[in-house]
């Protein structure tokens, strides 16, 4: 009982519940003393909830560095915690390598609840007129869908570039260890605040959270928008410490172009979680003003404009899709040339293209715009910067292809997933330049061509290159290796039934099945269609089912595994797994090309003092 | 800029003040005379330029380091500036979608503002960048004294900005937040920004205390240099709101 108390996480949620408690309080306090009715629940419920995260950050304890630095008083780096065991999981370590692990289970957490939102509206859909589902719950359910997927994504792809950036580059740990601990934290009560918005009326707007719809939605919406606003801070935080991470923590004889293509991905991902994050944040806190204090920002009545909020939220939102399949990319990137023994093909190319596609996806947002009534001169040049993104997208397939050419190929779990994430990608990417093409557009706006074509986007440059990263690291993890049969089923539950699910959904859009809406005409004859799209979900989350239960089994009864399983060149895999507490005793050298398989008696890394 | 005197130091700081304060009065008779938008966009853009390199030493950021070893403290100290730095463009973005919706919907008019209390607000913020640089030098050279004096006077400077700002502008002001998109834009603009100036008060407070009981010397001093430039930083989103909010265009009835 004193263990389970002493946990940071623990502490954090009783600190958060008496935050918010006084946070209401609070405002009732004012509000009577201004005058007013003391309970109006709007601005009681935002202003608890908003003291209820920062309780809960100086709950866990990740403030206490800082207040004693605030104090005067010096503090120890590097704390060894690992005396803790399990504990220092629960609370603020500051070894990326657990912030690592918190940030892939938070992130796992919250993949399950967001996939099982979809596997309750997806069965509600199953039959056209309502089943079970009221018209508020079904748009609840399809709104934090898609919202707790994308906080999960985010926080997926921390937990990647957390645990490995610091180790692919030779470096002791993150530039900013305990901001990297904050980064993690902020996001348990943001996602708490997120999920709190199913209890407090929802909200039906979708995740994109469009006025004037916002401005008269339930109580919900206010907590979506801080909850969001909160994770954003994890994204932001999170990114700026990568960049200086890579900046200045590389080993020395590592130069730019001698970095694990990784490494390129998730700078690139980190300049527009560092930037474009705090426009989203933005546009929903003006949101949040509107209703908090009626200031008419996109109130027509009051002078205000509606379309300012969509450039804003896309200015955000479009590029965010770059900051989730980024990474990825780099994982398939990276990982290829494992699989199949051969060098990278192009590879400074390959570097080239996610910086290039970070950067042009900054200037294509208002293709989400071209049916909203914007100015119609601004459609040319977004569909024309658009279709550029094709290009150094295309630089990737080329080079993954290229590498596959003539490789010897074995088919391990992390592999089946790669080559299924650049099928499923290449399916995404196809059905893009249509939703491009201001003509094509302005038939598939807000259908369910839309809804295929971004799952396939998420699936083949997140969802499937993520499971691949966690197999293929999982040793270096714990030093146990994840059971290949229970792998192998759960690819083949996974990959066919999710591809027929999003084809489908192009169908049904191309036929004219509007997005979003939670019923549909029998008439239409659609029936049949979704009642496979929902046998295939379901089939696709008993594939994630038994990835939990690998883990469950590899943890009582998986084979150890604390060598280069993968017979990698890359330098986490040159020392024991699971990986020594301090990274590398002694300090890195680059002295070769990183993706050279092959070249026999090449190597990329040694240790100093090493022959 | 250790490598000039501290007095030599003392007078750039005063210079570049001068200069800042002239553009600033050029910045106002333009609004009065020739407003053209871009004429008071390129001041702002001039005095920022002067804040950055000048009071923030933007060049600090592309100094070669003068050791690899990644556990010195200057080391160190050139990874937290880069760190600060980032943090900076990010915030910058707030600060700016915020500006592009006051263009979007007020365009070549401003809200109907008291003339005076800006241009009070304005030269109090911009006296307390010149303190605040001169507290930094001090500490750089080892004057402790004019350190503590200067940081005080600057936290005094910025508590009365924010007096100018929220318990003057906005009680006095003729429209409240839900009147109209000026009362938007106006209150979240001054609001952003004010509440930056509040925590950049609460590090000042926090920097002075530590510096009156001595955590920092000349070698070390960190925590000064990061409190001086994030208050700079604050300064120079005001040089572009101040234009933006009380000058740019006509004043709405
Ligand atoms: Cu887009």
């Amino acid at each position: 009982m004193k263990t389970i108390l002493s946990l940071g996480l623990v502490r954090g949620l009783a600190w958060e519940i008496l935050g918010t408690a006084l946070g209401i309080g609070f405002v009732a306090l004012v509000r009577a003393l201004m005058g007013l009715p003391a309970w109006k629940a709007e601005p009681a419920v935002v202003f608890g909830a908003l003291l209820g995260a920062l309780f809960f950050l100086y709950g866990v304890g990740i403030l206490n560095d800082w207040l004693k630095w605030a104090a005067g008083e010096e503090t120890e780096d590097h704390l060894d915690d690992s005396h803790l065991g399990w504990r220092r999981y629960f609370g603020p370590s500051l070894d990326h390598k657990v912030i690592g692990i918190q940030y892939l289970v938070l992130s796992l957490l919250l993949m399950s609840v967001g996939g099982l939102f979809a596997l309750i509206f997806r069965t509600e859909l199953a039959r056209s007129q309502m089943q079970f589902l009221t018209l508020n719950q079904y748009n609840t359910l399809m709104s934090l869908h898609g919202m707790v997927m994308i906080i999960s994504i985010l926080l997926g792809i921390s937990a990647f570039m957390n645990y490995l950036v610091p180790m692919l580059i030779g470096a002791r740990d993150m530039a900013f260890p305990r901001l990297n601990s904050f980064s993690f934290w902020i996001a348990v009560p943001a996602g708490l605040i997120l999920l709190s918005s199913l209890f407090l009326g929802g909200f039906d707007t979708g995740w994109t959270g469009y006025p004037p719809l916002s401005v008269r939605a339930p109580l919900g919406m206010q907590m979506f928008f801080l909850g969001v606003s909160l994770a954003g801070f994890s994204s932001i935080l999170g990114g700026l410490n990568i960049i200086v991470t890579v900046v200045r923590l590389r080993a020395h004889s590592m130069t730019a172009f001698r970095m694990p293509i990784f490494v390129w991905a998730a700078l690139a991902t980190s300049v527009i979680s560092l930037t474009a994050t705090q426009l989203i944040g933005l546009s929903f806190q003006m949101v949040m003003l509107q209703r908090l204090f009626g200031m008419g920002f996109f109130d027509p009545a009051k002078g205000g404009n509606p379309i300012l909020f969509q450039h804003l939220f896309w200015f955000y939102s479009h590029p965010a899709v770059y900051i989730f399949v980024l990474p990825g990319l780099g994982i398939i990137s990276e990982l290829l040339p494992v699989f199949v023994r051969k060098p990278l093909f192009g590879y400074r190319w390959v570097a080239m293209s996610s910086l290039g596609i970070a950067l042009v996806g900054f200037l294509v947002w208002a293709h989400h715009m071209f049916t909203s009534g914007m100015a119609e001169y601004l459609r040319v040049p977004f569909m024309y910067s658009t279709l550029l993104v094709a290009v150094p997208t295309g630089v990737k397939f080329f080079s993954w292809v290229a590498t596959v050419w003539r490789g010897k190929i074995s088919f391990d779990t992390p592999m089946l997933f790669i080559l299924a994430g650049i099928i499923v990608f290449l399916l995404g990417g196809l059905s893009g330049p249509p939703n491009a093409t201001i003509s094509t557009d302005l038939h598939l706006h807000d259908t369910y061509f839309i809804v295929g074509h971004f799952h396939d986007t998420m699936y083949g440059g997140y969802i499937f290159p993520f499971f691949a990263a966690i197999f293929y690291w999982y040793p270096k993890m714990t030093g146990k290796r994840l059971n290949e049969t229970l792998g192998k089923l759960q690819f083949w539950l996974i990959a066919p039934s999710f591809t027929v699910m999003s084809l489908l959904m192009m169908r049904v859009g191309l036929l004219g099945m509007r997005r979003r809406i939670a019923d549909y005409d029998p008439a239409l004859g659609f029936d049949p269609y979704h009642l496979v799209m929902t046998i295939m979900a379901f089939l696709t989350a008993l594939g994630v089912i038994v990835f939990f239960i690998n883990l469950i089994y590899t943890h009582f009864k998986g084979q150890p595994a604390t060598g280069n399983v993968w017979n990698s060149r890359s330098p986490e895999w040159q020392v024991p797994s699971p990986m020594p507490v301090h990274n590398y005793d002694r300090e890195l050298e680059v002295v070769g090309e990183p993706y050279d398989y092959g070249l026999p008696g090449s190597r990329y890394v040694k240790f100093h003092g090493e022959a | 800029m250790a490598h000039i005197t501290k007095s030599a130091a003392f007078r750039l700081g005063l210079l570049v003040f001068g200069a800042l304060a002239a553009l600033t009065v050029v910045e106002f008779v333009l609004a009065l005379y020739l407003n053209i938008w871009q004429l008071l966009l390129l001041v702002a853009i001039l005095k920022a330029g002067l804040v950055l390199y000048y009071y923030m030493h933007i060049y600090r950021l592309f100094q070669a380091d003068t050791t690899l070893d990644h556990n010195s403290y200057a080391y160190k100290l050139a990874t937290n500036r880069l760190g600060l730095w980032l943090f900076f463009i990010s915030d910058s973005f707030v600060f700016g979608g915020l500006m592009i919706a006051r263009i979007n919907l007020l365009g070549l008019t401003h809200p109907h503002l008291e003339q005076t209390v800006g241009l009070i607000v304005t030269a109090v913020l911009l006296i307390s960048s010149f303190f605040m640089n001169r507290a930094e030098t001090a500490m750089a050279h080892g004057d402790r004294k004019q350190f503590a004096i200067s940081t005080a006077i600057t936290l005094a400077l910025g508590i009365l900005f924010l007096i100018g700002v929220v318990g003057v502008e906005w009680q006095i002001a003729p429209f409240g937040p839900g009147d109209g998109a000026q009362g938007a834009v106006f209150y979240s603009m001054t609001g952003f920004h004010a509440f930056h100036v509040l925590t950049g008060v609460i590090f000042l407070a926090i920097v002075l205390r530590n510096g009156l009981r001595g955590r920092y010397s000349p070698e070390k001093h960190w925590g000064v240099e990061a409190c001086a430039i994030y208050w700079h930083f604050v300064d120079v989103v005001w040089i572009f709101y101040y234009p933006a909010l009380y000058l740019v265009g006509t004043a709405i009835a």
